[in-house]
């Protein structure tokens, strides 16, 4: 029996934000001691994928673009409920800006036919968002972004979101292929189940895709590719403030009317 | 697709993006179109150029041309309204390789991240998110600077090779100058490329309320997880201060404020004169969007809350003994028979 969608959900291994530290020498990032976790935002696009079964008899596949061996990303995604998870892994991709990174997780997301891409809101370790909406631009697929909810259609080929936009929200219909990136926090990622996760655990390998499986040419992806570079960091200087701790809200009413007036 | 670099000296002038929705305009467009003439000069001689999409906006080409810009082009066509990703990005993109600007600025909020991206992919342009810093290198590279990890690094990012140099913006970060009475610029209407069969998405439905501005405010109280849904206390305070009410990610997240409200990353830049914190712990993804604030003020029932360090004055205490009991004395002072008894 084949399935009726095609799920792909994107996801990413990153440092986890509460453990990177700030070389005080140099005054750069240092990613390399952090723990390496899944970006939080992208369970959401799990749960998102996860829940479409619910409604369309689909088969969901998480990808993660990242070096060798970052599969434990993969590894979550199947305990959660993902029929697949598969490692897109090639030394030409380092050092890859938002779109070489699109390019190559758009090829990811064709390579399995999808009909559907979930991807979270943005990753925690650069924060763009820029990703989902460029994966739809390389292959000119249609996007919902700062999605809340989702709803098939299957009968008509569409896909339904309820978008939040500023001061409200709407409902969009769009045509597949879709990419969606799911708001942050907007459902609810459903734990592992205990089978799942040991089958994830013991039983599960991913596999790898390289650039030549995708039909990417090397050129066009990895640093060289990527039209924007960073050109320098510094640590942002902390605001000095005055930390006056007072004892009671006639002291606090006393301070605050001194500063208003 | 070509993987190869451009002659970037074709490219001239700066655009920024006029984002409107059913007759309004994103005040952060009028933030950029200001900031913008300073590129202009730093860059000498290009034009200032503002773009303007939708239905029936001939009027906003007007409001452009009195805020500064040289030229506004007009795509003026009911395929744009309501605003999609699809067209706007087809229409964008279309006059970005058609035009060839030097940088395109665009407004941080839901529908510039939505669809810059669908300018930058096919234009093969250099896209940078979310940025509070920009200014011309002495390359003469657009320097477009960005908070990274939560605001504790700003990092530098240029694009030397492609074209345009696309930035998104975060709302709040720069000032909108007022309207000049009389202007000289021109609007061109450009011809519209994209026809209603072509697009690949239909909206439905649009519920939008009234939408918020708090980068104007000048008193903000802001509140946060700690008040639970909760947001009388916080109501209450903010009337007798006469403040706009502001919220952490978490207080949106939750669904008890609206996303417009947002301070932080994600969120809006504030800097009022008076930022009153409540029930917020002071995560530094929530301090990078008010640390520009005059005074700021915590009010949290955790001593160890990092928000203690970033204000000039706290109250370890329950918010919802705190706020309605400081709002009560503020009105009593207020009141000048209070003063005189």
């Amino acid at each position: 029996m084949t399935n009726e969608w095609t799920v792909v959900v994107g996801i990413k291994q990153v440092p986890d934000a509460d453990d990177v530290s700030i070389d005080p020498d140099t005054g750069t990032l240092n990613r390399s001691d952090a723990a390496a976790v899944l970006n939080p935002p992208d369970r959401n696009a799990l749960e998102a994928g996860l829940e479409i079964k619910d409604g369309v008899d689909a088969e969901v596949i998480a990808i993660s673009m990242g070096p060798p061996g970052a599969t434990d990303v993969l590894e979550t995604a199947v305990a959660m409920g993902c029929d697949d998870g598969v490692l897109i892994s090639d030394r030409a991709f380092a050092g890859s800006d938002t779109w070489p990174t699109s390019l190559t997780l758009a090829e990811g997301a064709d390579y399995f036919d999808a009909d559907v891409v979930i991807c979270g809101e943005e990753t925690t370790d650069s924060s763009t968002g820029q990703v989902p909406p460029g994966i739809a631009a390389h292959k000119g697929w249609a996007q919902l972004t700062y999605v809340e909810e989702l709803e098939p259609r299957p009968e008509d080929d569409q896909l339904v979101a309820q978008r939040d936009v500023e001061g409200g929200y709407e409902r969009v219909a769009a045509d597949l292929p879709v990419v969606v990136a799911v708001g942050y926090g907007e459902n609810h990622p459903r734990p592992a189940g205990l089978h799942r996760k040991i089958f994830a655990e013991n039983d599960f390998e991913p596999d790898v895709l390289d650039a030549d499986d995708l039909g990417i040419d090397k050129d066009i992806v990895g640093l060289p590719a990527s039209p924007t570079k960073v050109g320098g960091q510094e640590t942002v200087e902390s605001v000095e403030r005055e930390g006056d701790i007072v004892d009671d809200v006639d002291e606090l009413a006393a301070k605050l009317e001194e500063v208003t007036v | 697709m070509s993987g190869g670099t451009v002659d970037i000296d074709e490219y001239e002038d700066v655009w920024v993006f006029i984002e409107e929705h059913d007759g309004d305009v994103a005040q952060v467009s009028w933030e950029l179109l200001n900031e913008a003439q300073s590129l202009v000069e730093q860059k000498d001689s290009e034009r200032l150029v503002a773009l303007v999409i939708g239905e029936d906006v001939e009027d906003i080409a007007d409001k452009a041309l009195a805020r500064g810009a040289d030229q506004v082009l007009v795509a003026d066509d009911p395929v744009f309204e309501p605003y999609r990703a699809d067209p706007y990005g087809e229409q964008f993109r279309h006059m970005v390789e058609e035009r060839q600007p030097d940088i395109v600025l665009i407004g941080g909020t839901t529908t510039g991240r939505d669809f810059a991206g669908r300018v930058a992919v096919p234009a093969y342009a250099g896209l940078t998110a979310d940025c509070t810093e920009i200014g011309i290198g002495p390359d003469g590279h657009l320097e477009a600077r960005r908070p990274a990890f939560g605001g504790d690094i700003l990092a530098t990012i240029k694009c030397e090779q492609h074209r345009p140099q696309m930035a998104t913006i975060r709302p709040g970060v720069f000032e909108a100058a007022p309207p000049a009475d009389d202007s000289d610029g021109e609007i061109e209407r450009v011809e519209t490329v994209i026809s209603e069969e072509e697009t690949l998405t239909e909206v439905l439905e649009r519920d939008i309320g009234e939408t918020a501005d708090i980068t104007d405010a000048e008193r903000i109280v802001a509140v946060g997880g700690g008040c639970d849904g909760d947001l009388e206390p916080v109501t209450e305070l903010a009337e007798a201060l006469d403040a706009e009410l502001a919220a952490s990610r978490k207080a949106v997240d939750e669904g008890w404020i609206q996303h417009a409200r947002q301070v932080g990353q994600t969120g809006k830049t504030v800097r009022p004169e008076l930022y009153v914190a409540v029930g917020i712990s002071g995560a530094v993804q929530h301090l990078e969007g008010m640390n520009d604030s005059d005074v700021v003020v915590a009010i949290n029932n955790d001593p160890n809350a990092p928000i203690f360090e970033n204000a000039d004055i706290g109250i370890v205490g329950d918010l919802f003994d705190v706020c309605p009991a400081l709002a009560k004395r503020l009105q009593d002072a207020d009141d000048p028979q209070e003063v005189i008894a």
